[in-house]
């Protein structure tokens, strides 16, 4: 396979052509914090907390999805690059539920735990949140829309792991929301004996009946900053 | 790492026919039913979740029934800087409906929508497929009637 020559942070590396910025940099330890990517299922630059500045691209570029190329001069921690990953995730907090002290995903949460990581804080801005019921018709998932961040790992696990499309987008904007057929209720046979999407969760969203209490042993995140 | 460049979900040949088949059941039907889609879903190998996730993304495809005739008022900011706002209370005001309702009668469905499109001739609207340009409100009556 071609090699690529190219540099991050000042580092001149060489890659081999079709991987990602974030799989270079992954190789050579350099960390790139993401949210939606996960190394098993096909990139969507989603959440966009994985971005990177790239020398002569006119806008900072999700690190998940865009290939290397000859040349590339790639800054993953600058100025530019930090104020903006922050401000992401500031975004997804200020229209998330924010009841962190009553989820049992708290300090487990890797939104949460990102949050940490880059000191954000406390949100800024004051938006609309997302609020629905609990779902836990089904014995094997309780589904908590509210904590849904629409990292959209569910869906590509169901699909690419699982081999099943139980989960799909539907409506837009700020409607947008993770659907099971028409906008029901989440109780599905094939749901049986399977919680690839409950590990794939980034948060409190989906998770097993029965399970309180289990996560709160973790090292409590404090968001700083 | 060949994700990147190989296989991408919802690319097969069927499935990219989803957009048209359902423009086609909406012109038929005027809505799309559970019904339709369920078919829809079976014949291009789709979840019924991803089916349903096209048809509530995009605005001019509709999940209930709509009224015979469907208003659609341009709610974007070249609209919204020549007073929208007044057209929209209008139309509110002569068919006695609130944006996303259907009239009792069945006459008449109203929307906002984003840009359509003539924003040197705002504001504007839509019925049905009909475009209204630089709209007055006494524009608006006659336009209406012309509908009943």
């Amino acid at each position: 396979m071609e090699q690529i020559a190219l540099t991050i942070n000042d580092r001149q590396l060489s890659a081999s052509s079709g991987m990602t910025i974030l799989e270079v940099a992954k190789e050579n330890s350099i960390d790139i914090p993401a949210l939606c990517y996960r190394q098993e299922l096909s990139p969507i630059g989603a959440c966009r907390i994985c971005v990177v500045e790239v020398e002569r691209s006119e806008t900072l570029v999700g690190s998940c999805h865009t290939p290397i190329a000859q040349g590339m001069v790639i800054h993953t921690h600058s100025k530019k690059v930090l104020q903006v990953r922050k401000t992401m995730v500031e975004l997804l907090l200020a229209s998330h539920c924010g009841n962190c002290f009553m989820c049992d995903k708290a300090n487990i949460c890797e939104l949460r735990s990102i949050a940490t990581d880059l000191e954000v804080g406390l949100p800024r801005f004051q938006v609309k949140k997302r609020y629905y019921p609990v779902e836990d018709a089904s014995p094997f998932i309780v589904r908590d829309l509210t904590k849904c961040i629409l990292c959209r790992r569910c869906v590509s696990a169901c699909n690419e792991i699982k081999k099943e499309k139980v989960f799909g987008i539907a409506y837009r904007g700020f409607d947008s929301k993770v659907v099971v057929d028409f906008d029901q209720p989440i109780d599905k046979d094939v749901c049986r004996d399977c919680d690839v999407c409950i590990s794939f969760c980034p948060t409190g969203a989906l998770s097993k009946h029965g399970e309180i209490g289990e996560e709160k042993k973790g090292e409590p995140l404090i968001i700083s900053g | 790492m060949n994700k990147i460049n190989g296989e991408i979900y919802m690319q097969n040949k069927e499935q990219k026919e989803l957009l048209v088949r359902l423009g086609e059941a909406q012109n038929k039907f005027g809505y799309l039913s559970e019904k339709v889609m369920i078919e829809l879903a079976e014949s291009l190998d789709m979840s019924i979740s991803d089916v349903y996730g096209v048809a509530t993304f995009y605005s001019f495809f509709s999940i209930r029934p709509q009224g015979r005739n469907i208003i659609r008022i341009c709610k974007s900011v070249p609209c919204f800087l020549k007073n929208s706002q007044v057209i929209i209370e209008t139309v509110e005001k002569e068919i006695g409906i609130k944006p996303g309702e259907t009239t009792p009668n069945g006459k008449f469905s109203f929307h906002l929508t984003n840009c359509i499109g003539v924003c040197d001739k705002a504001p504007a609207m839509m019925i049905n497929s009909e475009v209204y340009i630089d709209l007055t409100p006494n524009k608006i009556s006659q336009i209406l009637k012309a509908h009943k």
